[in-house]
């Protein structure tokens, strides 16, 4: 059979049910529509960050233009004078994007340096294991410009996190055999019940090319640095998953609240070191000096996950839930808080449209069920 | 979205570049009902359709995000979208395709601000206050170098593909886009992909060339 083409795998990310029966059995099978299914994954991705989420606005002060525009039939558009516009709006709306997908938002931040699939193949050694995490200050120009991994070689998602809701906590560690953490008391102003997301294991196989990597060299105008020998075709495992969370929404929809737990992310090598692949990618043209710094020295112990910050938007910090080390970020403006901690291989986050002493508060109070 | 259905919809109606807010042909001129749905009374010279507050209120979010979307800007969003109410509300567009034609028409019409240089200078400098769209922490955030970029590609893009990209990441479904650009549903994947491709290949070809 032919491959389905460019655009059917594209209609795939969106509407799976309007792809034919066929072609979706086929590309779950075949290796090169796999490949341009992630790669039209990524460019998705790409242009939606590009494109913007969606603003706040104020109705009512809209409408009351509107209608002052309209300089006939008055009696038709009555300028409502409510200015209820809050300025919370624009926060709740940041979280509402944000956590929209927030399984998907936590694999995403850990998908550069993720690791592990099925210890299934004996020849791969595991070179990197999420014992702790730490934020790294990227600004704006670095996160555009951290390199995409399919610029250097060949990334084949192997297993996709399919994020879906299930009926309750059961539900969800049953789907991901996980712990869910149970809140013992929640902070003031979120209530109710909360809805569980899961999402299965993300995996994937990155194949170094030495030949892709000379040609982005090559498109900056400098020379490729020599690699370590036994680059070329290299193969890392990446992996992360599976993960749960627990919303808690206010009444319009906005996540107030939102516990996740996911098994870290790893990385198996089956060709040279993890680190000193890493190490050489982070030395190409491209990657900002201050980054590859900051990266290399969180690669050292193979232990670190460095989670991006973007500094215009958050301050980062570290505290203590329960004896570990976490990290707690907090939105400039004070609208919203999380904090993120690594025990055992698993990672849990607390985050939502609260303080930071509040998430605080509730991190290390959770218990289970 | 679920206001418009696949098929000859308003939003066809919409000529690229200027809305015409002519849904004349279909409904106009006749008061009725489809699928219980109220279709509007088209109103006379000079005056507005009954309708829209109700549907300003339930769709102006919307379409300030989609032509947002477009421009990087809410402020410039909100101009955009007061033009398009405006139009649509001396238009006779079916209620039951408001949503639709409106999205279709934020689209059409902030591609053509950006086009046309019709965007105020000002508005680039403006990139630290609150008229910037919201930036979502889960996504890389654009600063304002890199949202002139992306402006600056969508510019670039034929008119077809960048509004099918700008509508497909507004909501729209296929068949919603489908009917507003008068392609199969089956190409249009195809569009949205070459539209992300290129949009990725020029941001690429202008961060590294910096």
């Amino acid at each position: 059979m032919r491959h389905p083409t460019d655009g059917t795998l594209r209609r795939l990310l969106d509407e799976p049910a309007g792809v034919a029966e066929a072609d979706r059995q086929h590309v779950a099978g075949c290796p090169v529509c796999l490949s341009g299914l992630a790669a039209a994954q990524r460019d998705a991705a790409l242009t939606a960050s590009a494109l913007g989420a969606d603003p706040a606005v104020d109705v009512d002060a809209g409408w009351s233009r509107l209608s002052q525009s309209v300089a006939v039939d008055g009696h038709r558009l009555r300028p409502d004078a409510a200015k209820g516009f809050r300025r919370s709006t624009a926060a709740a709306r940041r979280w509402r994007t944000a956590l929209r997908k927030p399984l998907v938002a936590g694999v995403a931040a850990v998908a550069l340096l993720t690791g592990a699939s099925a210890a299934a193949a004996a020849d791969w050694l595991q070179v990197f294991r999420t014992e702790q995490i730490a934020p790294v200050t990227l600004t704006q120009a670095d996160l555009v410009e951290l390199p995409d991994l399919s610029a250097y070689g060949t990334v084949e998602v192997t297993e996709e996190a399919d994020v879906r809701e299930v009926a309750d906590a059961a539900g969800a560690e049953r789907a991901t055999g996980l712990s869910v953490p149970l809140v013992s008391e929640l902070p003031r102003g979120v209530t109710g019940e909360p809805t569980f997301q899961v999402g299965g294991r993300v995996d994937a196989v990155f194949t170094f090319s030495v030949e892709k990597a000379r040609r982005v060299a090559a498109t900056v105008g400098e020379p490729l640095p020599t690699p370590p020998p036994g680059l070329d075709g290299s193969q890392f495992r990446l992996s992360a998953g599976p993960g749960l969370a627990a919303v808690w929404s206010e009444a319009r929809g906005v996540p107030a609240l939102i516990v996740a737990r996911l098994v870290a992310p790893s990385a198996y090598s089956a060709g040279i070191p993890f680190e000193k692949a890493v190490g050489y990618l982070l030395t190409l043209p491209g990657l900002p000096d201050a980054v590859a710094a900051q990266l290399r020295g969180f690669s050292g112990d193979g232990t670190t996950l460095p989670l991006p910050v973007n500094a215009r938007y958050l301050t980062s910090s570290t505290a203590d839930v329960g004896g570990l080390p976490a990290t707690v970020l907090a939105s400039r403006d004070g609208a919203l808080a999380g904090v993120v901690w690594v025990h055992d291989g698993v990672v849990t986050a607390v985050a939502g449209s609260l303080s930071t002493a509040e998430v605080l508060s509730v991190a290390r109070r959770l218990g289970t069920r | 979205m679920d206001l418009i259905g696949p098929g000859p919809t308003a939003p066809a109606a919409v000529a690229p570049g200027v809305p015409s807010a002519n849904g004349r042909g279909r409904a106009a001129g006749r008061p009725e009902r489809r699928d219980g749905v109220a279709v509007s009374t088209p109103p006379g010279p000079g005056s507005v359709r009954a309708d829209l507050e109700q549907v300003f209120r339930a769709a102006y979010p919307r379409v300030v995000a989609v032509a947002a979307r477009v421009l990087g800007s809410r402020d410039e969003a909100e101009d955009v979208a007061q033009e398009v109410f405006l139009t649509f509300g001396r238009s006779s567009v079916p209620a039951d395709e408001a949503a639709g034609w409106l999205s279709v028409a934020a689209a059409h019409t902030a591609l053509n601000h950006l086009r046309s240089g019709r965007r105020r200078a000002s508005r680039e400098e403006a990139a630290g206050d609150n008229s910037a769209v919201c930036p979502d922490v889960a996504d890389a955030v654009v600063t304002l170098d890199e949202r002139r970029r992306v402006r600056a590609a969508l510019a670039r893009l034929p008119h077809k593909q960048a509004v099918a990209l700008v509508l497909r990441h507004s909501g729209l479904s296929y068949a919603e886009v489908a009917a507003a650009l008068d392609l199969s549903p089956g190409s249009v994947g195809t569009t949205v992909r070459r539209a992300e491709s290129a949009l990725r290949e020029e941001l690429t070809r202008h961060a590294s060339s910096d």
